[in-house]
Parts: structure tokens; C-alpha cells; sequence
């Protein structure tokens, strides 16, 4: 098994434009997903971001710090996933509910592990 | 307002189905070595349950309520302790997550991972660095509900000496990082023995008539043939012949544990039993296990025991019964162990099929075993062999023995109304 890092984009204004009704099942179909991936022993971990985020760079030669760079695209959370190989990680990642509500973008990263430190 | 009476009643029942399986999920949770705190969390979803239901009435559903408040009370212990306490368990980390908080709790506490987690919890409870009194004392207290107060009174010893055993049971598993798992292909069969073991031990506990209350010894009997249900029905045990044998064993002898005392309490000897009060459907269920046991080519302990419960069973009255093939599985038996007590048994066997001056010297093969010198059974047996020779002196010197030697005053009684038979003559 391999590890991969999923990195979830989404619209940040997005929630407040659904029906309770449309939230409800979203909430639904994302636990129905999660369940199955535990179940599994697919999910390492799965992780919402909060609001706040900052950015730290260096700008001749002085490390600064400032918001998080976000237009209207906002990175909603990660999961931390084993899979076979990158082709069945990116099967985990369409197969996300979430793509059939809300405008997403999933990033799957493959994981550089050194073997018997992180097993 | 419903009657106090009424829901204490209906939560001891609850207690015993459900506390055991809620304890199992969240030691899944928090790890074995927090089984206390799992513990304290179910004891307080009950007392919880007592105080609403007393005021509300009982739910339509109580044991989901009771699963729903364990579920959230764990949930919150994970978020306060989050960084107060160590956590080994492999799921915790999906209980600090948003996303994946629910879906893991959901998978957690359902009917399959419920089941597992009662394995899991059966070998955890039963590992070898454990004592066995300790194993036994573990087992009723978390996967059967048994209070500390009932499992003293099951084994005629103080509450204290049983808190301790429970002390130093759980204090074993946090220092030998005893792990929450069912042991894996080739460790499986040697950890299977020792759950098989202490179940058996278990049920002859509740079955011998040598200790106290007599619902108690029913209920621990139960409880014995209600953890190898779980054990059979499960995936993760290969070879599953022992368990079958155990099963039929149990069964057989449970069939026969209503007729094994008068109207007063007092114990009755096989051939004075009333056949009519024995239960055969439990009886058919145990003929059925003992056949499923012959599948496996092991023969254990069990297998042979259960044969000899099956003459005793098939046997039409006492007068009938086939004691050449039990003496013959007796000396099977003796070939796999050759202990003491089996020794004493087989005696027994061999007073029905030789008489008893052939038995009295089986016996002195064992006089002097130390176990035995204290085995107030020893005597009684040895009585009776004295008495079928009409050598009372003899036999009236290993009554008072016995009488010295036993802990249960209707034992006794009985021991002393045949003192008197041989003083008399």
C-alpha cells in the first residue's frame, strides 16, 4: 500500500447557496463515502481546514507573513489515504460525493514514505 | 413516573446484554490500556439511564439510547483529554477530525465491529501474562456485566480480594501493552486454548455445586455458553472443532442443572435425579454441537468430556447407564491428563464397572497428592466406597474430613446426616 495526500479545492462562499434540504443529503452521501473508506482501512485521516490561514514567505531576503492568498478558491481539507497505486487513489477522489454538489478540484499527491520509520 | 423497582429491573437486564458490548467498542476507542476508563464511561451512561427513565419513562428503544449516550460521552472525554491523556488506539485520531468524527463513530458502533470488538476483548481479557483468576475475574466484570459484589459471592471470596484481582488485572494489560486484537494465523490456536479455558472454568464454577447462590451459578453458566456463541459464530476463528466440543460439553451438562437440587436446595446425586426436569432441548442442542465437533481431526479435552456428558444424557435411567464406554473415555481422558481430579472421577467410574475395592485402590494412588490432602471431595468419594463395604469406621473418618474441609453448610449437613448412618450401626 502507498500513501497519498488529497487536497480538496473548493469555492468558499458555496454552503450558504444550498437548500437545508440539499445539506442534509450532502452531509449524507459524504458519510456514507468516509464509512466506506474506514471500513476499508483506506482513511489514514481525514481533515477539515478552518478559516485563517496565513502565508509565510520571503521577500528579499526578510520572511514575512500574511493572509492566505484566497480569491474565491478556498482549500477545504485534506485526506490522507492508502490506496494500491495512484490509479486507484484517483478512483477514491472521483468517487467523491462531493463533486456531484458543489464546484471541486481534488489534488492527489503521491506520498514520499520512508519505509520503517513512518510503518 | 414509572416505578423505581421496575427500572432498576430493567436496566440490571440491559446491563448484562449491553454494558459488556459497550465497554468492548469504546476500549476499541481508547485503547486496552484505558479499559477503566471505558468502564467508568458505561457505568455512567447507566446511572444516567436510571435517573432520565425514572422521569421520562423508558425509551421505545433503550439500549440505542443507552449505545448514544455511551457514544457521546466518549466523544467528549476525546475532546477534553485530547492532549492530557495517550490514546494507543488506531481509530482514535478519526474521532479529532470533522470530517471524519461521524462516519467513524457510525462504522464503530455498528452490529459487526460491535461483534469484533467482543473477540478482540475475549483474548484481551484472557492473555497469558494475566493470571488466571485474575482472566476469570476480567472477563465476568467487563464482557458479562458482573458486579464486583456477584462475582465475589460466585466464588465464595471477599469483594476486596476480587477488586484486586481486578487491579492487577487491568494494571498487567497498561504494563505489558497487551493489544486489543484477535491474534493473528499462527498464534491463534495456543490463545484460543487459553479463552476456551477460561470460559470452561466459568461454567464449572457456575455448575459445581460447591459455591453460593444458586441464580448467580445459573447465570454464570449462561454467560460461559453466551461468549462461545459469540466465538462460533465468528469468521476470525479458523478452526473452530474445540469450540464445538466446549459448546456440547456445556450444553449437555446445563440440560441437567434444574434437577440437580431438591425443593429445599439441597444437592441430589445424578441417581436421584428427576429425569422429567431435565431440559432437552438444550440436550438436542448439545448432541448437535458434539456432532459438529467431530469434524476437526483434534480431539481435546472437551471432545471427551462432552462423550461422557452424552452416555449420562442418552441413558434412559440411572441403572442404564453405559459405564464401560464411559470408563473406556476416561481412559482416554487420562492419557491427555492425568491430574488428580480425573483420577477421583474416573474412580468413580471404575466403582460402577469393578466395585469398590478396586476404586479404593485407584484412590490411594492419590492420597498423598497435596491438592488432595485439602479436596473435600476426595474424602466424600472415599466415604462412599467405605460405606458400599459396609467398613464404617473407615468411611466415618473421611466424612469428618470432608465435613472439616467444606466451605457450604448444606454440604455439610448432608455429610453429617451420613456421619450419623455409620456412628449408628
Amino acid at each position: 500500500m502507498k500513501e497519498f495526500l488529497l487536497i480538496l479545492h473548493t469555492e468558499g462562499d458555496v454552503w450558504t447557496s444550498l437548500s437545508p434540504e440539499k445539506l442534509q443529503s450532502h452531509i449524507q452521501k459524504g458519510t456514507a463515502y468516509i464509512t466506506k473508506l474506514i471500513s476499508e482501512g483506506k482513511l489514514k485521516s481525514a481533515q477539515p481546514l478552518d478559516k485563517g490561514s496565513r502565508l509565510v514567505f520571503e521577500s528579499n531576503g526578510i520572511i514575512k507573513d500574511g493572509p492566505f492568498n484566497e480569491t474565491n478558491e478556498v482549500i477545504a481539507g485534506y485526506f490522507h489515504l492508502l490506496a494500491k497505486d495512484i490509479q486507484e487513489a484517483v478512483e477514491i477522489a472521483k468517487a467523491n460525493p462531493i463533486f456531484q454538489d458543489i464546484p471541486t478540484k481534488i489534488e492527489v499527491h503521491p506520498m514520499k514514505i520512508v519505509g520503517g520509520i513512518n510503518d | 413516573m414509572t416505578n423505581h423497582t421496575e427500572i432498576t429491573q430493567l436496566v440490571d437486564h440491559l446491563f448484562r446484554h449491553e454494558s459488556g458490548r459497550m465497554i468492548a467498542v469504546l476500549t476499541r476507542i481508547f485503547g486496552p490500556e484505558n479499559i477503566d476508563l471505558a468502564e467508568d464511561v458505561v457505568q455512567d451512561a447507566l446511572a444516567e439511564a436510571i435517573h432520565q427513565w425514572e422521569y421520562k419513562g423508558v425509551p421505545a428503544n433503550p439500549s440505542g439510547w443507552l449505545f448514544r449516550v455511551a457514544k457521546n460521552k466518549a466523544l467528549n472525554i476525546v475532546n477534553r483529554e485530547k492532549y492530557k491523556r495517550k490514546y494507543s488506539s488506531d481509530v482514535i485520531h478519526y474521532l479529532k477530525s470533522a470530517w471524519t468524527v461521524e462516519p467513524a463513530m457510525d462504522y464503530l458502533f455498528s452490529d459487526q465491529e460491535i461483534l469484533d470488538d467482543q473477540l478482540r476483548m475475549m483474548f484481551t481479557c484472557c492473555h497469558p501474562a494475566i493470571s488466571t483468576d485474575s482472566q476469570v475475574a476480567l472477563t465476568l466484570k467487563i464482557l458479562c456485566g458482573f458486579s464486583i459484589p456477584e462475582i465475589a459471592k460466585a466464588f465464595l471470596t471477599s469483594e476486596e480480594t476480587i477488586n484486586k484481582r481486578l487491579v492487577r488485572a487491568r494494571q498487567k494489560i497498561r504494563e505489558t501493552n497487551i493489544s486489543f486484537e484477535v491474534p493473528i494465523m499462527d498464534e491463534i490456536g495456543k490463545r484460543l486454548d487459553t479463552v476456551l479455558e477460561t470460559i470452561y472454568l466459568l461454567f464449572n464454577e457456575g455448575y459445581s455445586a460447591s459455591t453460593g447462590d444458586d441464580v448467580i451459578r445459573y447465570e454464570l453458566c449462561a454467560e460461559a455458553i453466551r461468549l462461545t456463541e459469540i466465538i462460533l459464530t465468528h469468521p476470525a476463528i479458523p478452526d473452530k472443532s474445540n469450540v464445538y466440543a466446549l459448546m456440547a460439553l456445556m450444553l449437555l451438562n446445563a440440560s441437567r442443572f434444574k434437577s440437580r437440587l431438591d425443593g429445599e436446595g439441597n444437592i441430589l446425586l445424578m441417581e436421584k435425579q428427576n429425569r422429567s426436569l431435565w431440559d432437552y432441548s438444550l440436550m438436542e442442542k448439545g448432541f448437535y454441537f458434539l456432532h459438529q465437533s467431530t469434524v476437526g481431526d483434534d480431539i481435546s479435552i472437551y471432545h471427551i468430556l462432552a462423550a461422557i456428558s452424552s452416555h449420562h444424557c442418552s441413558a434412559p435411567d440411572f441403572n442404564s447407564t453405559d459405564w464401560n464406554a464411559i470408563l473406556s473415555l476416561y481412559d482416554k481422558l487420562l492419557l491427555m491428563d492425568n491430574s488428580p481430579v480425573i483420577i477421583l472421577n474416573r474412580a468413580v467410574v471404575i466403582s460402577k464397572v469393578y466395585g469398590p475395592v478396586k476404586a479404593i485402590d485407584e484412590l490411594e494412588k492419590i492420597r498423598r497428592n497435596s491438592a488432595m490432602e485439602k479436596y473435600r471431595l476426595f474424602y466424600s468419594t472415599m466415604a462412599e466406597f467405605y460405606m458400599q463395604l459396609n467398613e464404617l469406621k473407615k468411611a466415618a473418618a473421611c466424612l469428618e474430613k470432608a465435613i472439616n474441609l467444606s466451605p457450604l453448610n448444606a454440604e455439610k449437613k448432608l455429610l453429617q446426616q451420613k456421619l450419623k448412618k455409620c456412628n449408628n450401626k
